[in-house]
């Protein structure tokens, strides 16, 4: 029961939080460019709006359309309780469940190219081929963060890679964490589809993957979509922010605040990035990938040496 | 304290010098290439932080304004008649430079294994990221086409070379580290002279060449 | 293992109209050379199983046989396949000549010097390799499989394939202790054959040779869990040679048993499309939804993705990996390190493939307007059911295939199985199985919450919307090739990727035509010009002029001889 308790915490937190997170990123990018920008909430309002809208769908579409929102939400809720959020530790955790992790994302990731292969239409097709091929090479980096942190942790689960043995270690294995942190950065930036790699708000051809993806979804698909990309969002800050603010309080309302703080400075980062960079041209993501995968594997390199 | 910083620097560099080989914008290049030897100036700081003396900050100013301002503003000169500010392809492919120069810094770390430095360094990542530095800068002369950027990898090698002499001599006489700095710089400016006169040569040639790439979109 | 049960089973569904009786005999004596083998205790048996077993493939590739591609194909194979048993030969040579004795039981016994085991391991390497489609000696399975009857690729790359695999970890235990590097050469063979194996099946258009290259990509897999079972008996680590061994067997049952449901998917395709090409396909999820669904079972298992039984042994792996990473010494870690990065790869490549496929075949719309034939008899969809069923049980519930996959694990590295602590690998299973459930759960959830939510509105249904694009007609759909374009091109030093056709020049180009293709490296660098070297010199030694039967007489002939030779020593 206890184990019930904690997971439908876990998923209240999450599914309340993460479209705040998203509004706020919204809202600086807005800031920067000068305009007052959507309302912080709007991302709730968006969610309401949909869920009461009714679905187009097209009929060259098959019943694998209409399920891969739900497969890609459910995904991503189950991704959300292998990771702590704040002073909540995950209640799933086990050695290899960052396998589970990123074979779930996958899971999520066939579903939505399938769906939006099914549309039938060019765009949609081209999205999901960037995807697939941008996927490999952050899978890449991905799992080499995976190598370097087991190596500092000695440990193959989640939730004691991210845990608080890293105050230590980052006396010890500075560089190297940085390298670590520097490496995940692109990769949320990659799999949140943000600028540099992906535009958000657009939905033209030029500058979208995951965008295009989900052109055809109306209605509560498009609801369910929206809902798994702000808990996707809010997910890998939650395994990043513990590598780079390790500190953990005894007293768990300090530890909620500084979780909430984290979250919003990475959220004002992410817009900052996002407001002074542009989306760079595709050739140009994959080297961006590259240089994730090169940041991991160098980490890795100084691990090794480090001994 | 002082040893994270300086460990930090030195992954800096390195990585500055991946961002390097795998850019294709050459001012942004010059650009990044200042940045790693402001970094880099600032190590004897970080080095000798609790007995600063005159001689340390000597050297890093002489250092921040030589390299990370005077040979850069020397490059942007030199390029200010070239149309086209963009790299032609290097000879492997931007993805596979990249790939190559982290399997270099990998290398790098595997030599410094079986050597033995005589004196106790103040971090031990200053031996392995000063050769990956030197190894990387190596590639990007020998894998890039034009002149302005095999320039920027013998610099870049320079920089390898004085990272590891700047944080292993305790005593280092002014007058070796002037000596090589000024070579850097007349070397810099025969460079940006020949480099001019060659592209003012070739400018007419090169217009074609953009043209047709203007249609390589993904 | 998974051998001999679907060869009995799964030939009557396949409804064609060639006469079947002399298929039936040869399917028949497969089934039973596949058993021989693994039954067999006397080296000679071995090898003669084998020859049996290699035979009756020949001709059941055949089927087809007024088709010079296919034909071309099976001689590839045989040929390809004798290379291999001569190797074999040499090997079991060497290994009876030494323990004095062709029964491999007393061979087993008699210990080898390390020198001797590291030849026998390579003999074997190459040997039972080409059989299993290690690259580079992998040539004949992608021309075989394709030509071959779907059914009968079905049982190739299901159970053929695995002898490849059965014979290595034949090897691996009769002969015991091997020196240092080979385990990492097995894992560097693995991780190579993986990673080119999907990269040439992204770039592949044909529906059946995708499928035949992703097999090698699996066999490449499976020699990477070998490999880290070997590593592990080097270093005297059974926990991870036990991992490493029984992910491998895990896998191969998985492997039979998706590849299975995949070709006979395949089969089904073709059989309604009359053709193979994935870009003249599309929309065939509306005609033919139950192969569609099984197939997509197929697909998400092969990706190794939750649910299925390909997650279980690849998480197997990756344990085994990830263990070998932290404990084991530089070189070993380092080893591990590349066998994560590189079974990383491959499953996202694979996902990117199957993406491809699945999209390109059975969603949006038809491509070509084919001629469609009939409906798909339910004979054939009985099988694909059952794999489907087992794919799906033993990703829900893989406690007991997993128990006898480590029990083999063990006896393959000669540990005892209750010393193995089984439960540091099942409780984090039983804890993804929870997980996968409560996943199902939520979509069942949310399923019922759509509903509600949609209760009481129209569901309009429209053309496919696109931003406004008006003008969609099918062929406007992405192809296959234009999906995996992205990857191909970034790997196109590695790949042999050929484009036949004109640049498109100007702002109204005129209609042309393009082709795209990619080659296989290994067929194109080592055997392409051997063989062309050895057909010029065969010409002028005109050699040509014996025909098939004269010589197979030779070859029983000289075999005759060699034994002769070998028991009068």
């Amino acid at each position: 029961m206890n184990i019930m308790i904690s997971i439908l915490s876990h998923w209240l937190i999450a599914l309340t939080l993460a479209p705040l997170f998203i509004g706020i990123i919204a809202k600086i990018k807005a800031f920067f460019a000068g305009k007052k920008g959507p309302s912080l909430f709007q991302p709730y309002y968006d969610l309401q709006r949909l869920f009461q809208k009714n679905s187009v769908y097209s009929r060259t579409t098959t019943w694998v359309f209409r399920c891969a929102p739900i497969v890609n939400l459910a995904a991503v809720l189950v991704l959300s309780l292998l990771v702590p959020l704040g002073p909540f530790k995950a209640p799933l955790q086990f050695p290899g469940d960052i396998f589970f992790a990123a074979y779930i994302l996958g899971l999520a990731r066939f579903f939505m190219i399938i769906a939006a292969l099914d549309t039938g239409a060019s765009f949609e097709g081209m999205g999901a081929s960037r995807e697939a091929f941008f996927s490999c090479l952050s899978e890449l980096a991905l799992f080499m963060n995976f190598i370097t942190l087991a190596l500092l942790t000695h440990s193959i689960s989640l939730s004691s890679m991210i845990g608080a043995d890293i105050p230590m270690s980052w006396k010890l294995m500075g560089p190297t964490l940085l390298l670590v942190a520097g490496s995940f950065f692109i990769v949320i930036l990659t799999e949140n589809c943000r600028i540099p790699i992906d535009d958000p708000d657009t939905h033209l051809e030029l500058t979208m993957i995951h965008e295009v993806m989900i052109l055809d979804h109306s209605g509560i698909d498009l609801g369910y979509m929206l809902y798994a990309s702000a808990l996707k969002l809010f997910v890998f800050a939650g395994i990043l922010l513990p590598i780079i603010i390790p500190i953990q309080m005894a007293n768990p309302v300090i530890d909620m605040l500084i979780f909430l703080s984290s979250m919003l400075g990475l959220s004002v980062v992410v817009g900052m990035v996002e407001s002074t960079m542009a989306r760079y041209r595709l050739n140009r993501v994959k080297n961006l990938l590259l240089i994730s995968f090169a940041l991991a594997f160098f980490g890795f390199v100084v691990k090794m040496w480090r001994g | 304290m002082m040893t994270s910083w300086v460990d930090t620097s030195c992954i800096i560099t390195v990585f500055l010098s991946l961002i390097i080989l795998s850019n294709y914008r050459v001012t942004a290049m010059i650009r990044v290439f200042a940045l790693q030897s402001f970094v880099l100036s600032l190590l004897p700081f970080f080095l000798h932080a609790s007995s600063l003396s005159g001689r340390d900050i000597f050297i890093v100013l002489v250092t921040m304004i030589l390299k990370a301002a005077l040979v850069p503003y020397i490059l942007f000169w030199a390029i200010r008649h070239v149309s086209m500010r963009s790299e032609i392809k290097p000879i492997i492919g931007f993805g596979a430079s990249i790939i190559l120069g982290a399997l270099v810094i990998a290398g790098a770390f595997w030599i410094s294994l079986s050597l033995t430095l005589p004196g106790k360094p103040a971090s031990d990542l200053i031996l392995p990221c000063s050769l990956s530095t030197v190894l990387l800068g190596f590639m990007i002369m020998v894998t890039r086409t034009r002149a302005v950027t095999q320039v920027l990898g013998y610099l870049i090698m320079e920089n390898g070379i004085f990272l590891f002499a700047v944080s292993l001599f305790d005593v280092m006489p002014v007058l070796i580290e002037i000596g090589i700095l000024l070579d850097i710089f007349v070397a810099v400016f025969i460079m940006a002279i020949v480099v001019n006169h060659i592209n003012e040569e070739f400018e007419k040639n090169m217009v074609s060449v953009s043209r047709s790439k203007m249609g390589e979109a993904f | 293992m998974c051998a001999g049960i679907y060869a009995l089973g799964y030939m009557r569904p396949y409804k064609a109209k060639r006469p079947m009786g002399l298929h039936i005999f040869f399917y028949g004596l497969l089934s039973s050379a596949l058993a021989l083998i693994l039954l067999a205790n006397n080296a000679i048996l071995f090898l003669g199983a084998w020859e049996m077993m290699t035979l009756s493939a020949y001709f059941l590739i055949l089927f087809h046989d007024d088709d010079p591609t296919v034909r071309r194909a099976g001689f590839l194979y045989l040929i390809a396949s004798h290379c291999g048993t001569f190797l074999l030969i040499l090997m079991f040579f060497l290994m009876a000549h030494h323990a004095g004795s062709m029964n491999l039981d007393i061979i087993s016994h008699t210990g080898f010097s390390p020198f001797l085991a590291g030849i026998i391991f390579l003999l074997a390497l190459f040997g039972f390799g080409v059989k299993a489609g290690l690259i580079p000696i992998h040539i004949w399975l992608p021309h075989a499989h394709p030509a071959a009857p779907s059914h009968v690729s079905a049982v190739l790359s299901g159970v053929m394939i695995k002898m490849g695999i059965y014979g290595i970890c034949r090897v691996i235990w009769t002969v015991g202790v091997f020196p240092d590097w080979c385990g990492y050469l097995l894992l560097t063979v693995g991780v190579v054959s993986g990673v080119m194996g999907v990269l040439y099946a992204l770039g592949q258009h044909e529906l059946k040779r995708l499928l035949a290259y992703h097999s090698i990509e699996n066999i490449g897999i499976i020699t990477l869990g070998l490999g880290v079972g070997l590593l592990g008996k080097t270093y005297h680590m059974p926990f991870l040679s036990v991992l490493g061994f029984g992910g491998a067997l895990l896998h191969v049952l998985n492997h039979a048993l998706f590849k299975g449901l995949l070709f006979l998917g395949a089969g089904a395709v073709i059989q309604k499309t009359h053709t193979g090409e994935i870009d003249q396909m599309g929309g065939l999820a509306k005609l033919m939804p139950l192969v569609s669904f099984l197939f997509l079972v197929g697909a998400l298992a092969i990706c190794g993705l939750p649910l299925f039984n390909g997650f279980i042994s690849e998480f197997i792996i990756y344990f085994g990996l990830f263990h070998g990473l932290l404990h084991l010494p530089l070189q070993g870690a380092l080893a591990c390190a590349l066998g994560i990065i590189a079974l990383a790869l491959m499953g996202s490549l694979a996902l990117a493939c199957f993406t491809k496929v699945y999209g390109t075949v059975f969603l949006g719309e038809a491509r070509h307007h084919l001629k469609v034939s009939g409906k798909t008899s339910s004979l054939m969809l009985i099988p694909m059911l059952v794999l489907g069923g087992l794919c799906l049980w033993i990703g829900l519930f893989p406690q007991t295939m997993a128990k006898g996959a480590f029990l083999g694990g063990a006896y393959l590295a000669h540990t005892d199985f209750l010393s193995f602590d089984m439960g540091r690998v099942f409780s984090p299973l039983s804890y993804i199985i929870s997980t996968v459930f409560l996943f199902l759960v939520l979509v069942v959830f949310l399923m019922v919450l759509r509903r509600i939510l949609l209760k009481g509105l129209p569901l309009p249904v429209a053309g496919t919307w696109s931003c406004g694009y008006s003008q969609v007609t099918p062929k406007i759909q992405y192809t296959s090739s234009s999906f995996a374009r992205p990857i191909v091109e970034f790997v196109r030093g590695i790949l042999f990727f050929k484009r036949v056709g004109p640049d498109v020049k100007g702002d109204f180009p005129a209609k042309t035509s393009m082709a795209s293709s990619v080659h296989d490296a290994a067929e194109e660098l080592l055997f392409k010009p051997v063989y062309r070297r050895l057909t010029s010199l065969s010409k002028k030694l005109d050699i040509n002029r014996i025909r098939y039967t004269q010589m197979y007489l030779m070859y029983i002939f000289l075999y005759l001889i060699f034994l002769l030779a070998w028991k009068l020593k």
